[in-house]
């Protein structure tokens, strides 16, 4: 670790991690009057965050197993339908019963819901397919809960943008590197401002700040251990994977719950466009290395066709998994993962450890994330001798304050109905500041109906890290995973940045699609993918990358149209769109030279390229 | 062809004028729960997004703001949720030509989602109009003017445009009752402007003129079948067109298929519901659906298979049917309808026959695919045939739509688009040798007309005029 520093800076409150918990207490102490910087290694819900399936629990799925768990849930799903209203879809819940699913378990998850206070329904067989004709007509009977879905991804960038509208810090792309520890205590961090494709707009490029402050909450969740290492903690996460698999489409429109004991590949959630079923539930060594395999898939479908059997020939787009920050207090010795409590817990050091200045948050959930920033944040506030009352369940995030879907999408915004609804429903309350540019407003991903504003405004806040304003806008998220998008995405950087940083953003985003889809190359989207790569080998060269070629494009070639295009040196060449040459030079004698050059003789391929 | 398995006496509804009641009565339709209710999301599994239907898409080639059959189908079905409802406007603008289907290299059902997006639209922008006509129907005027208050005009006018338009068997059968007078009322330039102005129907085309006797009319004078044969039975399928407008067509497959010994029966039947269904009217398509597939339905399982002369028709039993309506016979009647051309092709020597045909009365044609042929892999039928045949000379004007889409091209806003869809076929058959138009197409051959000037024949009457004495 070099003991060079370019930077310092001083904060109230360092809160290191960017999902959920992170963006949470970011907002609620800036919300306190607290200055906080939150620092964050990757893009905004990088980590587990990024990575779960968008269930809002109704705490349903904890009524039986962990009752305080599911009390805490209903109350959050309230207050989060209350104040995130653009990131919240109530879908409702069902926990479906196949004969082979016990009686008596079903009674147990009946009686759990009423004592947790969550509002449950027996459907008949009929009544549940009645909602849901893709259930299997195997079900014999459900319960209805106010389940939902949720993005997590806007929900992290509307709490991140209330901390920085209430003077926060907000720095993405900045890992830790070290804490700064002084006299027992943890006064600060170290963090490199990481460089790069996507990220070089963030911070100071390349350079690391030591940032003090009076105290550092550790929100890394699956990565608590990893910082707490740095200055000597033992912090005992369990982190444990999951698989998610999405659907193309959505089959049903309500969250489907298989109704038994917690288990693999239960769950089935309408999610925006698709849907996302779920999940396994396996201890991993390192949450940054782990297996990422075909069986996990596979079982997703197999089970899950048990309960809406469209699933079993239903396209799915792509697969990723998730680690969840499971955590349980030295001694308890669960050794089955889907055994330990969901329950969160603080872990101030300087009880714990003697260390002080520094409290990391482990285990929780999700859709408890609000309250779990309030317990931290009013235990941080007490540290620092701060009073100020924790707001964050009255005050709505910002997009959620009052709006409704229900627009003249045409008239208003210019936008055919779908496009305006799916549009007004994930700006919320700024829709009309982002769509009513005045400009000519196409739409440049058709799959999810993202707008050339809504990416504009994305691009605003996450500068040129386009899986960041993917994340913002679902943009390349579709059925043709950015095939007939990523470039458009990556256009609209230009000419604000250049072509060397448009183009490392568009592989990056490129390249982030590709990975999640090799768990998903079967059936129809292995028809896509290779539609995809057959496009962008074929128009984009990218069979054969000529800017990793050893010399620079000579894009003066391309753009001088029919006249001869004039090098630095003052010679002439011929001209890539097959314009003969004037000058005297002919066409035959410098083919050569200019077509053969770096791109195998592909003239069609180059022309294309220069249009970029 | 299936066996016979009873004497073929007339089913008791065969002579029934088909139109005699009104269309616009309104049968008790319990459970409307097929195409509107219909979640045809999943069918954008099949989609990549290549766009080749937006490029097959005609109105797409002429019409900017028209967003074309991948947004229309498969994308906007994919971002719907589901109780959302709001279809977007442009779904009107399809003519419902259904190249999409055809051009689809994976199977897209895109003309099913076209349909039941239109029907959604038209149900959801419309409920006022339905329950105004459901109470008109049960004599509550009262309760009906209600309803129609609070509809804006414009809105209204359209949906009777539609209506009227969709429902052409309603006005035909009316028409057709005093044929002179109102083919002099409907040629009037006043009328023209009256229809151009207050409904939005064109005025710039010359109304299909009535035939002074229908089909039905004259098949009943006639006795029925002079033809009757245990295994070579036909179930005929005229469709309103060709009753009212065109019965020649009708009488030549007649005399053509009485001349290979068919036995021909002619069903009770209403309109094929091809116009309803491109102006969103399910509800309409489904009450003449349901008499078509029962009664249909009926003779095949007396041995009968179904003929359309009408290729859009014929499309309909076969495609539209079983893609929006779920009746106990639909998917049978689909299997046992063909074309007309298309079923003697299959059984009968056809090339054989006219191959040492001379002196022909149609020598020279210039032919013209219907769209609707396209998706039933029929659109080469009649220059294949024709050009083996020593007496006719048949050249085909191009795969081009011809750009009148049954009702699309009558709609005063759509004209001039359907006049530019046009213009390559107008061109292809001024540059053609022919002079004497061919298409199975009624409507087709009406635009074919009105862009050219030529006469237009179908090609039953080609074989009529060269095998029939």
């Amino acid at each position: 670790m070099s003991s060079h520093t370019d930077h310092h800076s001083r904060t109230g409150v360092v809160v290191i991690g960017g999902g959920s918990t992170g963006c949470g207490i970011a907002r609620d102490l800036a919300m306190r009057g607290i200055s906080v910087t939150l620092v964050e290694r990757g893009n905004l819900t990088h980590g587990t965050t990024g990575r779960m399936h968008g269930l809002l629990h109704s705490g349903g799925r904890y009524a039986v197993a962990d009752q305080e768990s599911a009390k805490e849930c209903i109350q959050e799903t309230r207050v989060l339908d209350r104040i995130a209203s653009h990131c919240v879809e109530m879908t409702g819940g069902l926990f479906a019963k196949l004969p082979a699913d016990e009686e008596e378990y079903f009674q147990e998850k009946l009686q759990g819901c009423r004592d947790c206070n969550i509002p449950a329904e027996v459907l008949s067989g009929e009544e549940a397919r009645e909602l849901e004709p893709h259930l299997s007509p195997e079900v014999e009977k459900a319960i209805w809960v106010p389940d939902g879905a949720i993005d997590p991804f806007r929900l992290c960038v509307a709490n991140a943008a209330d901390a920085d509208r209430h003077g926060g810090r907000i720095e993405t792309h900045a890992p830790v590197t070290d804490l700064v520890v002084e006299d027992d205590a943890v006064v600060g961090v170290k963090v490199r401002h990481e460089s790069g494709p996507g990220k070089r707009v963030h911070g100071k490029e390349g350079e690391t700040e030591e940032i003090r402050a009076d105290y550092v909450v550790n929100a890394t969740g699956a990565w608590a251990g990893h910082v707490g290492e740095m200055a000597g903690l033992d912090i005992e996460v369990r982190p444990s994977k999951g698989v998610m698999t999405i659907m193309n489409v959505r089959q049903v429109d309500t969250v489907v719950n298989r109704c038994k004991p917690k288990g693999d590949a239960d769950i089935v959630v309408p999610h925006e466009t698709t849907c996302i079923l779920g999940t396994t539930d396996e201890e991993v060594d390192d949450p940054d290395d782990y297996p990422e395999e075909q069986w996990e898939v596979d079982l997703m479908i197999d089970e899950l066709s048990q309960l809406v059997p469209m699933l079993e020939d239903a396209r799915t787009i792509r697969s990723y998994w998730g680690v969840r920050p499971l955590y349980e207090p030295p001694d308890t010795g669960t050794t089955d993962p889907t055994d330990i409590s969901r329950q969160f817990f603080l872990l101030d050091h300087d009880e714990r450890d003697d260390l002080g200045g520094m409290t990391s948050i482990v285990g929780g959930k999700f859709t408890t994330y609000r309250l779990m920033a309030e317990k931290i944040s009013d235990h941080v506030c007490e540290q620092l001798g701060v009073s100020t009352r924790c707001e964050t369940a009255e005050e709505a995030l910002p997009g959620s304050e009052d709006f409704s879907v229900l627009r003249d999408y045409m008239d208003e915004f210019g936008l055919r109905s779908p496009i305006g609804k799916r549009s007004v429903q994930r700006l919320g309350s700024k829709a009309d500041e982002v769509l009513k540019t005045g400009e000519p407003n196409p739409v440049i991903c058709t799959c999810e109906a993202v707008t050339r504003a809504e990416l504009r405004d994305a691009i605003g806040g996450s500068g040129t890290d386009l899986n960041a304003v993917r994340l913002r806008t679902r943009a390349s998220m579709g059925n043709c995973q950015g095939g007939f998008c990523c470039h458009r995405m990556a256009s609209e950087l230009y000419p604000t940045h250049d072509e060397s940083v448009v183009r490392e953003s568009l592989d990056e985003l490129y390249q982030e699609r590709w990975k999640g889809q090799r768990h998903a190359l079967w059936g129809e989207q292995l028809s896509q993918a290779m539609l995809n790569h057959a496009l962008h080998a074929t128009t984009m060269n990218r069979d054969r990358d000529p800017a990793k070629g050893s010399s620079a494009v000579e894009y003066a070639d391309f753009d001088a149209g029919p006249g001869p295009a004039v090098d630095a040196d003052g010679s002439t060449r011929a001209t890539a769109d097959g314009g003969v040459p004037d000058g005297g030079v002919s066409n035959e004698s410098v083919t050569d030279e200019s077509v053969s050059s770096g791109d195998g003789g592909d003239d069609a391929a180059g022309g294309t390229r220069g249009d970029q | 062809m299936s066996k016979p398995e009873s004497e073929s006496e007339p089913t008791p509804d065969e002579y029934g004028t088909a139109q005699s009641e009104s269309e616009f009565e309104s049968d008790p339709v319990e459970a409307f729960d097929d195409a509107i209710d219909m979640d045809l999301r999943s069918g954008a599994d099949d989609c990549y997004k290549c766009s080749t239907c937006d490029t097959s898409c005609p109105v797409a080639e002429v019409d900017d703001e028209f967003p074309g059959p991948k947004f229309q189908g498969p994308e906007q079905w994919r971002l719907k949720r589901g109780d959302d409802h709001d279809i977007d406007p442009s779904i009107t603008d399809c003519s419902n030509c259904m190249r999409c289907d055809n051009a689809c290299p994976s199977s897209v059902p895109l003309s099913q989602m076209h349909n039941t997006a239109r029907g959604e639209y038209v149900e959801g922008l419309a409920p006022s109009l339905w329950n105004a006509e459901d109470a008109i129907a049960d004599g509550e005027y009262r309760e009906a003017l209600s309803y129609l208050g609070d509809i804006p005009a414009e809105l209204s006018i359209e949906f009777v445009r539609n209506r009227v338009l969709s429902n052409y068997g309603t006005m035909a059968g009316l028409g057709s009752k005093f044929p002179r007078l109102t083919n002099f009322v409907m040629s009037n330039r006043i009328t023209k402007e009256v229809n151009d102005r207050l409904l939005g129907i064109t005025g710039e085309r010359d109304f299909p003129e009535f035939a002074d006797q229908t089909f039905r009319e004259w098949w009943r004078e006639r006795g029925g079948p002079k033809v009757e044969s245990a295994d070579k039975r036909v179930a005929y399928f005229h469709g309103d067109y060709s009753n009212y407008n065109t019965p020649e067509v009708a009488k030549a497959m007649v005399r053509v298929y009485e001349r290979f010994g068919y036995e021909i029966r002619v069903p009770t039947q209403r309109c094929s519901g091809t116009p309803m269904f491109a102006n969103g009217m399910l509800r309409d398509a489904r009450r003449a659906a349901e008499v078509n597939v029962t009664n249909l339905g009926d003779f095949i399982d007396r041995g009968y298979d179904v003929i359309a002369s009408c290729t859009s028709c014929s499309m309909a039993l076969r495609q539209e049917y079983p893609e929006l309506f779920d009746f106990e016979e639909t998917e049978k009647v689909s299997v046992h309808t063909y074309e007309a051309l298309e079923y003697l092709r299959i059984h009968e020597d056809l090339e054989g026959e006219l191959r040492d045909v001379k002196d022909v009365e149609f020598p020279d044609l210039a032919y013209h695919a219907p769209c609707h042929a396209r998706n039933q892999g029929i659109s080469t039928q009649a220059v294949e045939l024709l050009s083996e045949a020593e007496g006719f000379e048949i050249e085909d004007v191009g795969d081009s739509c011809s750009g009148i889409s049954g009702t699309y091209g009558w709609k005063t806003e759509k004209y001039d688009k359907s006049m530019q869809i046009g213009e390559d076929m107008f061109e292809h058959m001024r540059d053609a040798e022919g002079d004497t138009g061919l298409t199975e197409c009624p409507t087709c051959a009406m635009q074919m007309g009105h862009g050219t000037g030529y006469e237009i024949r179908h090609p039953l009457e080609v074989l009529e005029a060269a095998l029939v004495n």
